[in-house]
């Protein structure tokens, strides 16, 4: 295990022989463009111009205080084209795929983030569009599946496995199998073979470059701690790694607790996994003692995943980030308390990084900075919510 | 030399190709599993492809990845894979069977000690599809410490120098995909394949056995003719079982038949009366 693409004993290339060739060119085509001024100055362009960056660094002075802790800053994802971090991504590999001779995109998507954000650039660049979205979370984010289908996307419903982000992933894969002479697969997250998590991180790496920087402005310092939550891990490693050298930075990452961990149904695979090999990559898993993947659950479709990006599953084996789960109800209370006190109302993902951020913040202490991703707006999550609280 | 390997060589000497049935362990019940090996072995199969179900089989279609859930669903786990294996030994199944999966079973049990329990049960080889070389070298010495032989696959876009290395470290035959996607019957063997069998045949002198898309005999008449030694029949042998309501020996009857057909296009001397 000492190949390319791996992040300690984590990562890899765990992918069947018919997509390798593809993936191959990918690497090529990867490596050569990200060293090249003018793909950089074009994704920098539009990056600006079209997805809005930089995203604000807000100082969150009212929940800072109802916390009574150290000062919370969010990193304003929700604020960038169509309301989440992964238009950073999209944007990075649909240029890519352009460049490279591809005409049409696929992509899989669970809470519907991704696969609005890669049917937003595809219909930018003029690219044909499908998504793989999982039966379930396609009843829980009907808005989103609607929006894909405006943006000129297909939306393919799959109805196998668990019928989430995970068989998603599968199916996506299987179509590429057969398209990949002519077809990109954007994968939305850190997960995937090399060079997929290497890939997505450098596209997310943007929002720790400008927190550092946006940080440096407000108070001359780096700040103490980082927060984000954990699905794949895309916007957490997007806003840790810039700072993975600097040692006083401590990084905490929330991952989806759902139910709670006793229950069974929940989504930690750090937490709570056990080492194993899944969608390209060896990292940590949710399965069973026969290695079967298991069925995971979290109020938020966007962590409901059973595996983790196989650099978060290096951080935390080495101890430079710490993960802790947070469940369905603690991140649903943390939805409402961002609300209320700051008027921004989260999606239900960056809810679970709301919570650990208080949580970071009591524990730190006044005249420290936290630094919290708050990787979407809530918009998508309003309805799943009063449906939930009995409110519709 | 093992016992794969005898196989193909007997079968060149014969001018015959290998008959190879894909069968997913523990669909209907790992009783349903045993009897299905002995009748293939009954209709001149010349080596078996037992499958360990997996929950995320991304590189099959639909009609294994059903097979897989119905398995799964019914408490499939890794011992019944042995445990069906042992059986069909004791039940005189003297066949070469390929244990084919994907790599996180594997890993969960650990490589050493998951070839060291399909050695004692009596098989003769692994294959993890989503293995490829890059991440093979674990699989590799655990087999071979167990003497097991380790199938590999190659793609139509597999290069030739890829290929190269893939034969050379595969043992017993290499497993040749005929197209470009998942697992899945289909009528007739796309331009790929050919082009794929004859490309392999001019690399290395391994056995190749073509698969993914196999269903009629057809197909495999065109296969030996372009060099293959042999051919993988799956999903649609699986449809023949899965898609009946007839009782349990009628619809083996109907799988002997047909596996017995397409073993019969595998032989040198139908060709000619053909």
């Amino acid at each position: 295990m000492t190949g390319e693409g791996y992040f300690g004993r984590f990562g890899g290339f765990y992918a069947p022989e018919v997509l390798v060739y593809s993936l191959k060119e990918l690497q090529a085509g990867y490596s050569k463009l990200s060293r090249d001024p003018g793909f950089k100055e074009e994704l920098n362009g539009l990056l600006s111009t079209y997805a809005g960056r930089p995203t604000p660094l807000y100082c969150a002075r009212r929940l800072s205080e109802k916390i009574g802790g150290a000062t919370i800053y969010l990193k304003r994802e929700d604020l960038a084209h169509t309301g989440s971090h992964k238009i950073n991504n999209a944007l990075g590999q649909a240029l890519l795929a352009k460049k490279t001779g591809r005409s049409r995109i696929i992509a899989e998507t669970g809470a519907g983030q991704h696969g609005v954000a890669t049917a937003t650039v595809s219909a930018l660049l003029g690219l044909d569009c499908e998504i793989y979205m999982g039966e379930v979370d396609v009843e829980r984010q009907k808005l989103n599946c609607y929006r894909m289908n405006l943006l000129g996307a297909k939306v393919n419903v799959v109805k196998s496995g668990s019928r989430t982000l995970k068989d998603s992933i599968n199916e996506a894969m299987r179509d590429y199998a057969s398209t990949s002479d002519h077809t990109h697969y954007l994968i939305g997250s850190v997960v995937g073979p090399h060079p997929y998590p290497t890939m997505v991180r450098d596209f997310q790496s943007v929002i720790g470059a400008e927190t550092k920087d946006q940080m440096a402005s407000a108070t001359g310092k780096l700040p103490d701690a980082l927060v984000a939550c954990v699905g794949g891990g895309s916007n957490s490693i997007g806003l840790f790694h810039p700072f993975i050298d600097d040692r006083e930075v401590q990084m905490f990452g929330a991952e989806a607790a759902g139910e709670g961990i006793d229950t069974g149904s929940h989504s930690a695979s750090i937490v709570a996994g056990k080492e194993g090999v899944l969608h390209g990559s060896r990292t940590l898993i949710l399965q069973d003692e026969n290695g079967q993947v298991s069925e995971t659950a979290s109020v938020a479709a966007g962590l409901d995943y059973p595996a983790v990006g196989p650099e978060h599953a290096f951080l935390n084996c080495i101890g430079r980030a710490a993960y802790t789960a947070v469940t369905d109800r603690e991140a649903l209370s943390a939805f409402h308390l961002l609300s209320e006190t700051e008027g921004i109302i989260p999606a239900l993902e960056s809810a679970h990084a709301i919570h650990l951020a208080a949580n970071v913040a009591r524990e730190l202490g006044p005249d420290k900075n936290v630094v919290v991703s708050l990787s979407g707006r809530g918009d998508k999550d309003v309805d799943q919510v009063a449906r939930l609280e009995g409110k519709s | 030399m093992s016992a794969i390997a005898k196989v193909f060589e007997n079968l060149k000497r014969a001018g015959d190709g290998a008959y190879i049935p894909y069968v997913c362990c523990g669909d209907r019940g790992t009783r349903f599993t045993t009897g299905l090996v002995k009748r293939l072995t009954c209709a001149g199969a010349d080596i078996v492809e037992l499958g360990l179900p997996f929950s995320d089989p991304l590189a099959d279609g639909p009609t294994i990845q059903s097979a897989m859930v119905r398995a799964l669903s019914s408490g499939f786990r890794t011992q019944m894979l042995f445990d069906t294996i042992s059986t069909v030994r004791s039940e005189d199944v003297k066949v070469p069977i390929v244990v084919m999966t994907y790599y996180n079973p594997i890993v969960r049990m650990g490589e050493k000690a998951f070839c060291e329990n399909l050695s004692k049960v009596g098989a003769d080889a692994v294959l993890a599809v989503d293995l490829p070389i890059e991440e093979s070298s674990e699989l590799d010495a655990a087999a071979a410490d167990n003497g097991l032989d380790v199938i590999k696959l190659v793609a139509p876009t597999t290069g030739d120098e890829r290929a190269r290395r893939i034969m050379n470290s595969a043992s017993g035959f290499v497993y040749a995909v005929s197209v470009s996607g998942v697992t899945g019957a289909k009528d007739s063997l796309p331009d790929t394949a050919l082009a794929l069998l004859k490309r392999l045949s001019d690399i290395s002198a391994i056995p190749v056995a073509l698969g993914f898309g196999i269903s009629n005999r057809r197909q495999v008449m065109n296969a030996m003719s372009a060099g293959a030694s042999g051919v993988v029949e799956g999903s649609a042998l699986i449809s023949i079982y899965s898609q009946s309501s007839l009782e349990e020996d009628a619809l083996l009857d109907l799988v002997e038949k047909h596996a017995r057909e397409l073993k019969n296009a595998t032989k040198q001397t139908l060709h000619c009366d053909e």
